[in-house]
């Protein structure tokens, strides 16, 4: 049941690839496999947690913090893996009846008056929330807590500049498929 | 009207009309914050409309975002969706398939009852509805046509039973509900168990009664192997694995002796282990699940990202005011105004999955209903199954869809949909049940803890 959820699978790949969306998309979804893993050791951590909590009594802040640390780490770098392989969840109803040339038209637009400005200003409003970060020392207010709250505050507009990347790529394909004479 | 009702209504309609291009529903949420901050700013600086949004404004999506990163409670959410994947590759729904078959095939109905305390026990694999109502289309459709069945009777059982799976816990639409409303996780598990349970019982009732009715709809083979100790201890070794791991899960939960994370993540250390035990594990499915689980994360996420954009945006225009003078200026009674809820998302389910649901409008809703003073633990399991029925119905089902999806050729939409028009019935019986009686939901969680 991996793959054939929708519609999603039939039609990963239906635009010319160019250079550049061949070497980002290559490169996002090993980054994807990779971080991947991570979902293993936040179960492994999660396990030596309760573990050390309930057979040794010994609670430890770090531990439970470093859960949501690899969790914000998973799925942040994820969300770029996933729109480099189209998982992002679409409403296929009408769409599936459409040429892919209508497809690409929407996808066009989308992309430049939708998910650009949106990737734009979530970034843009981040890089401060990192820096003001920075600049308190901010750490956990936990005792035992992890240091270096920036580190992981700074995973957000680390993961929307590899996002932006992946939209990139894509839009470069859309482009030589609509203007670019790449109608097959 | 004010120009910021009208933009928020604006706001919505766009929504709903933009994800029908395919475009993903992530970034429309998102993209429409951005577009209608532009047009707040536009009407203030040139028709002086005093709306009070500027991108500073908006710029607090980040600080909604660090919400979700920092959000303890939310790890369980990845770990749930790895647990149901490893559950479906452990090679168990499968075997307890055949298990199952051996055991009802002599009562009628009783390959339908096997696909319906499958996808019960199987639940936790089937926080996304697609998934779930996919497994079971493969795993008890063929097997149901094959012996005769009804194809209606067919199709109506796996769809219904592929949407249950959604409420029964554990469950991540649960989790997602349970952290916008600001309420317990294992509270609101415990809430949905008897309900889903209910609903559970109300489909055995049925098909019973049906086959019983309609031999021909449900013929019993003839080669049916009479059910002796071997047999039933044979089922009884297959059920006690998953039904052990779902019950570890929610028991912890229960008496309090593990945070859902923690459940969450036991759970998914569970499934892996049954899997090895099923000599089903080996690097490549595990690497598989684990690139499932980030995919599926990264949706419901950047889901969560646009949502959390647009409903600042909406909250900004005044839409959160709007829906509250609405619902409190209906000529109901406050029953009357959940009812109306109900109904709204009903109808909302046709076009929306859980996950935008869940994420704009049940925040939007919900301080409503809390000041007419209704319990939130029983207004959100309402709300769920609500939201499940209306998967489940005609014209824009998403289980439908789905079903359709997999099933074999000779199965046409007309028979899906007549398929299930009588599980419609059941969820609606199941929904007035819980609607008339609070207890269904309460009382487990007050035996908690």
């Amino acid at each position: 049941m991996s793959e054939p959820l929708s519609s999603k699978s039939i039609e990963t790949d239906p635009y010319p690839h160019t250079r550049f969306s061949r070497w980002v998309d290559g490169f996002l979804i090993s980054l994807g496999q990779l971080t991947a893993w991570i979902w293993l050791l936040l179960l492994g951590v999660i396990v030596v947690n309760v573990t050390l909590r309930y057979f040794f009594a010994e609670g430890h802040i770090e531990l439970e913090e470093l859960q949501w640390h690899l969790y914000t780490l998973g799925f942040l770098s994820a969300i770029s893996y996933a729109y480099s392989a189209d998982a992002h969840i679409r409403v296929d109803v009408l769409r599936e009846n459409w040429s892919l040339t209508s497809r690409a038209w929407v996808e066009l637009y989308g992309i430049l008056l939708l998910l650009l400005p949106f990737v734009v200003l979530v970034f843009w409003a981040s890089v401060p929330f990192v820096i003001y970060s920075y600049e308190t020392g901010e750490i956990s207010e936990a005792p035992g807590g992890l240091p270096y709250r920036f580190l992981i505050k700074l995973v957000l507009p680390l993961g929307f500049a590899l996002l932006f990347l992946a939209v990139l790529a894509r839009l470069s394909r859309i482009v030589k498929y609509l203007f670019l004479g790449a109608h097959r | 009207m004010s120009v910021g009702d009208i933009l928020s209504v604006l706001m919505f309609v766009a929504f709903i009309a933009l994800i029908f291009t395919g475009f993903p529903v992530a970034w429309v949420l998102g993209g429409l914050a951005v577009l209608f901050t532009a047009i707040g700013i536009i009407a203030e600086i040139d028709f002086a409309v005093p709306l009070a949004m500027d991108w500073g404004y908006t710029a607090l999506t980040v600080d909604r975002i660090w919400d979700v990163m920092n959000n303890w409670v939310l790890v369980a959410l990845p770990m749930f969706i790895y647990m149901g994947l490893m559950l479906d590759r452990s090679g168990i729904a499968r075997r307890l398939m055949n298990d199952f078959a051996r055991l009802f095939g002599g009562v009628r109905g009783g390959m339908a009852i096997t696909v319906v305390l499958i996808g019960m026990l199987l639940a936790a694999s089937t926080g996304i509805i697609g998934a779930s109502v996919v497994l079971l289309a493969l795993l008890g459709l063929p097997q149901m046509l094959e012996r005769g069945y009804a194809s209606t009777l067919a199709a109506g059982t796996v769809c219904a039973t592929g949407t249950l799976g959604i409420l029964i816990p554990p469950s991540i639409m649960l989790v997602l509900m349970a952290d916008r409303m600001a309420m317990s996780v294992g509270d609101l598990f415990l809430g949905a168990l008897f309900p889903g349970l209910l609903l559970g019982s109300l489909f055995v009732a049925y098909i019973l009664g049906y086959a019983y009715l309609n031999p021909s709809a449900a013929p019993v083979p003839e080669d049916q192997e009479p059910v002796g100790v071997s047999l039933l201890l044979d089922v009884l070794v297959a059920i006690l694995a998953p039904a052990g791991l779902i019950l570890a899960v929610l028991g912890s939960i229960f008496f309090g002796i593990a945070t859902p994370t923690e459940a969450a993540g036991v759970g998914a250390f569970g499934a892996t282990v049954l899997a090895w035990f099923n000599s089903q594990l080996s690097l490549s499915v595990l690497k598989s699940v684990l690139r499932e689980t980030s995919r599926t994360t990264a949706y419901i996420f950047a889901i969560f990202i646009g949502a959390a954009a647009y409903s600042l945006v909406l909250r900004g225009l005044g839409g959160d005011a709007l829906i509250a003078d609405i619902l409190h200026g209906l000529p109901f009674s406050a029953t009357g105004i959940i009812i109306a809820i109900l109904v709204f998302v009903f109808v909302l389910g046709f076009f929306l999955d859980w996950i935008e649901i869940t994420l704009i409008v049940l925040p939007l809703v919900s301080p409503v209903v809390l000041t007419l003073g209704f319990d939130p633990v029983w207004f959100t399991v309402l709300f769920a199954v609500c939201l499940q029925t209306s998967f489940l119905t005609p014209p824009v089902g998403f289980a439908i869809f789905y079903m359709k999806g997999v099933a074999p050729p000779g199965l046409s939409v007309r028979t899906i949909y007549r398929g299930v028009v009588p599980f419609i019935f059941l969820q609606l019986i199941g929904l007035t049940c819980i609607f008339l009686w609070q207890d269904i939901v309460l009382w487990l969680p007050s035996q908690a803890y």
